[in-house]
């Protein structure tokens, strides 16, 4: 591999590296707008011009390649700091400068290098600024919004639509310094990726219609997580604040979801405002009432009718492909507790939802994004256990003297009045979730759980990686993790459950099942990692291609 | 001055449209001898000619043609650059319109030396006679065997298609004439890769100018010592045709040897109109910088420009007499650059229309002597950081008027301009 020389600091880099990734090596970073690892490049923007020793001219780092030993780059330069600052100046003499009202300001790639390489003071005193009138909020689609006032050109949303989307929705129109970025008569920016042209605008030309003017970016507590609209489970930000999930962001991980989401995915955590929160444990009364009850009282309640369950009937397991390996985990151990063959997770197919990445892409199917780590960590029927569908779409609820449902909002059947009906026949319901949906309000006793946000736990996507995610923020006071109520239910069995954390019991998980055998929960790299039949699992990796 | 005409010399001889009438005033010799020659050898000939290409930029033709990978398995082509936007450049448009079988020889010889199937000739969109006239011959050489699938019995294949371009400046840039004609957005791409390499379609291809190209059959058929013997040195040989637009008694295309000083050719056009005298002149095109009256005496050739700080250019020659407002003339310049800028790099976009902006004012009166200053500095600071050639060749005028008739701009500063002299 040839060795180039950054700012006295020599680095080897495979052959074809671009200056700026090779910079990026012995930690300098060369300022670029118009350049992105997944895009093309068209050297436009000329912020990234650095010195090499021989060249005449300055050179575009993102279109100068490393072919060979021996060159020698300077980005520190008198004649790259003036370029920079030239470059800066162009970009500003027309941009509205609109930052107190403008969503990007705070994150803003014109902020930022206007800080850092810029000057303070503007040359441009008489001239009047180019303008796009009747151009500030154009709807691009029904999730973005252009500001063409705002737009410098870069063409990274251009060459997104081209080259990752495929679809080709944005052009260039106009040329010189009336050049604008647009769709074609009648083609909306509408494709399941649109949003992903929001994020790589360096600038506020283009903004979601759905975080628009929602929050300074500045009151954002941002975490890493995993998003739970389907089971490719994109890495993602998720930006709160105090509690109020205010925008899901693509997190960078090339095996999954690469730099991108899907809107679906981006717009998945309005459920948790679109349902109501159950707060406080309820123990129905006979009547219908359901008052709120101690967690002492309910969970006593939950495990003395789970212990003498099996006299009067079945005792089943509903699980879902929203709940953690771990809660997973921990339900089927209580189905072994009592016994009980009758364990299964609820789900449903969905539309296919296709996530470009550096090995061709993933294809969601699921509506939930662990059903494979569900079943993986034990809740498949036993031997003529009664599964999902024979308690979903058959009534043999009816023969159950306990079910316990892990999720109240399992799926859209939670919310359809004959399903609710059918499962009401078991003699006894629990019904454990954060959204009070139909079926938790006939439950004999409900258990409000954490949301995602609010906990730790792992997800095993649909090519078989798990991937951990950490609490973003806490739950209301009232309400246990799963894993707390679970752990909790099995140490009246068996007081070794007490206390456990999501870590513990993965790791009493990896112990016991072998598809997860060796893993530590907190050895897991931040980009997951394989785990049980991968090869197998393969085959849902959707066709090759460039990325 | 006594020269007997190369490139023109089918100029006022209609007949020399069709392949007939070429052939009996002395056509497709050249090609006759190169079809028997080894491509190599033709490549070698045009080399030792010391031909360098007419188009603006005067780098060495046959050095160009190889570098085109002689192991690509890819199809290679024949870029004819016919787009002549260069503001007063209108050399090409006589060839083509005059002697379109000259251009066609010239091109079978290229291709035949690189190894090209096929040529495109891009041609500005305004050229409808010239494109037409094209068309025609092209038509009739098919006819005569001399283009299709058998070139004059010798095998090699060959096809030329014309390509109509639509009014954009930058698609004259070899790489944006390349996007536009594949089709798409008309703007220049990141080089490298060069054209060479990875040209039309993905595959190596020579783009050459029309001219350039019309001098490669004299070359063969005549040697590259007799092509070289004409000019002042080695580095500047060939026949040369200058387009003499402006303030002349006779403007006109005048072919000469290169290397003429501006005042012999001055003297050829019949002098200043109107018995006034030179204030300037703009050697190649709008994008030379501009001389001034003291700078007549010098070669009108590439080295001799590039030495006076100016270009040979496309030599497009535009002579300004004692009468012109150099401000108005710096304002145009400044407003085609800014106009033809393709949009996709920062400074071209920005720093050409900030330039026009500028100009502008001062013109109106409203300039302030600090506004020299900033012309220069914008200049400078698009100067070397565009993406193609177009960001240059706005600096050099913009920079050049503003230096040299710098009192022209002061005297401007809080007058309104006068109304243009007719």
């Amino acid at each position: 591999m040839p060795t180039v020389t950054i700012n006295d600091r020599a680095v080897e880099v495979e052959v074809g590296t671009n200056l700026i990734d090779a910079a990026l090596k012995v930690g300098v970073q060369i300022p670029h707008y118009c350049y992105h690892p997944r895009l093309s490049v068209v050297g436009q923007c000329r912020m990234c011009l650095v010195h090499i020793a021989g060249m005449p001219k300055l050179q575009a780092g993102c279109s100068t390649q490393v072919m060979k030993d021996g060159m020698v780059v300077r980005t520190d330069t008198p004649e790259v700091h003036e370029a920079q600052r030239a470059m800066m100046e162009f970009l500003l003499i027309n941009h509205p400068l609109d930052c107190p009202i403008c969503d990007q300001a705070g994150e803003c790639g014109l902020q930022d290098y206007a800080f850092k390489h810029g000057v303070a003071t503007s040359r441009f005193h008489y001239e009047e600024k180019r303008t796009y009138p009747q151009k500030e909020r154009i709807p691009l689609g029904p999730t973005v919004l252009l500001n063409m006032n705002r737009c410098i050109q870069c063409t990274r949303c251009i060459r997104f639509t081209h080259e990752v989307a495929k679809t080709a929705e944005l052009g260039f129109f106009q040329r010189g310094a009336r050049t604008e970025i647009g769709t074609f008569p009648g083609k909306p920016l509408d494709n399941e990726l649109s949003t992903c042209v929001v994020d790589i605008c360096p600038v506020g030309a283009l903004t979601s219609t759905e975080f628009r003017f929602a929050e300074r970016v500045w009151y954002l507590d941002k975490k890493p997580s995993i998003c739970t609209g389907c089971d490719v489970g994109c890495n993602i930000t998720l930006e709160h604040r105090r509690g109020q999930v205010r925008r899901l962001k693509p997190r960078f991980n090339p095996d999954v979801n690469d730099y991108w989401m899907c809107d679906y995915g981006r717009g998945s955590h309005q459920r948790l405002t679109a349902l109501p929160r159950l707060q406080i444990p309820q123990i129905a009364r006979k009547g219908g009432a359901l008052p709120a009850a101690t967690w002492r009282e309910a969970l006593d309640l939950v495990a003395r009718r789970l212990e003498h369950g099996n006299a009067s009937g079945a005792v089943a397991f509903l699980g879902s492909g929203r709940l953690s390996t771990e809660d997973a985990f921990l339900l089927a151990t209580l189905a072994d507790q009592v016994a009980s063959p009758h364990r299964s997770v609820a789900g449903r197919e969905g539309p296919e939802r296709r996530i470009p990445n550096t090995h061709g892409g993933l294809a969601g199917r699921d509506t939930a994004p662990n059903r494979r780590g569900a079943e993986l960590a034990g809740l498949v029927p036993g031997p003529s256990g009664i599964d999902a569908r024979a308690l979903l779409a058959a009534d043999r609820a009816a023969d159950c003297s306990v079910l316990f449902v892990a999720d109240s909002d399992f799926g859209p059947e939670a919310s359809e009045p004959a399903t609710v009906e059918r499962l009401r026949k078991a003699g006894f319901l629990v019904v454990m979730g954060w959204a009070e949906t139909p079926l938790s309000k006939v439950a004999d006793v409900v258990l409000p759980v954490a949301t995602p946000a609010e906990r730790a736990g792992s997800f095993v996507n649909v090519a078989g990686r798990l991937q951990t995610f950490a609490q973003a923020f806490p739950a209301p006071a009232q309400v246990k993790t799963p894993v707390e109520v679970l752990t909790e239910i099995l140490a009246r069995f068996d007081a070794a459950w007490a206390g456990l954390t999501e870590a513990q019991v993965f790791d009493r998980l990896a112990a016991r099942v072998p598809a997860f055998s060796g893993v530590r929960f907190e050895a897991v790299p931040a980009t997951g990692r394989p785990v049980g039949a991968e090869p197998a699992l393969a085959a849902t990796v959707a066709g090759g291609g460039e990325p | 001055m006594a020269f007997e005409p190369v490139l023109s010399r089918n100029v006022g001889h209609p007949e020399a449209l069709t392949v007939r009438g070429y052939r009996d005033r002395g056509g497709y010799v050249a090609l006759e001898k190169g079809l028997k020659m080894e491509p190599a050898a033709i490549t070698e000939e045009v080399k030792a000619s010391g031909l360098r290409g007419r188009g603006g930029a005067g780098f060495p033709t046959g050095l160009k043609w190889t570098f085109i990978p002689k192991d690509s398995p890819k199809p290679k082509y024949l870029v004819c650059n016919a787009d002549e936007s260069e503001p007063g450049t209108f050399k090409d448009r006589l060839l083509m319109e005059k002697d379109p079988h000259q251009l066609i020889e010239g091109c079978l010889l290229t291709s035949f030396a690189v190894g090209a199937a096929t040529t495109y000739i891009y041609i500005r969109g305004e050229y409808v006679d010239a494109a037409n006239i094209l068309e025609r011959a092209i038509a009739d050489a098919y006819q005569s065997g001399i283009l299709g699938a058998n070139v004059m019995g010798s095998g090699f294949r060959h096809d030329i298609y014309v390509h109509r371009g639509a009014g954009a400046y930058i698609c004259g840039e070899e790489t944006g004439l390349l996007e536009s004609l594949e089709g798409k957005r008309g703007q220049p791409r990141v080089k490298p890769p060069f054209p060479a390499v990875v040209g039309a379609f993905g595959c190596p291809t020579v783009i050459n100018n029309v001219e350039t190209i019309c001098c490669v059959p004299h070359i063969i058929e005549r040697g590259s010592a007799w092509f070289k013997a004409i000019g002042p040195d080695e580095r500047n040989t060939g026949p040369k045709l200058y387009a003499v637009s402006g303030h002349v008694e006779r403007p006109g295309t005048y072919e000469l040897p290169i290397g003429v000083t501006f005042q012999e050719l001055l003297d050829v056009c019949g002098g200043i109109w109107k018995g006034r005298q030179l204030k300037a002149y703009v050697p190649g095109g709008a994008s030379a910088p501009v001389l001034s009256a003291d700078d007549r005496h010098l070669r009108l050739d590439f080295d001799t420009m590039a030495k006076a700080g100016s270009m040979l250019g496309s030599a497009a020659v535009m002579v300004m007499d004692d009468t012109t407002d150099m401000v108005r003339v710096c304002y145009r310049f400044a407003k085609f650059f800014s106009h033809e800028s393709c949009g996709q790099c920062t400074p071209c976009r920005e720093g050409t229309n900030w330039l026009t902006l500028l100009l502008h004012r001062i013109l109106d009166g409203h300039g302030e002597p600090k506004d020299l200053d900033l012309i220069v500095s914008v200049a400078n600071q698009i100067g070397g950081n565009s993406l193609c050639a177009l960001g240059d060749a706005a600096v050099g005028p913009a920079k050049s008027f503003v230096t040299k008739f710098r009192h022209e701009f002061l005297a401007r500063m809080g007058a309104a301009a006068p109304a243009l002299a007719s």
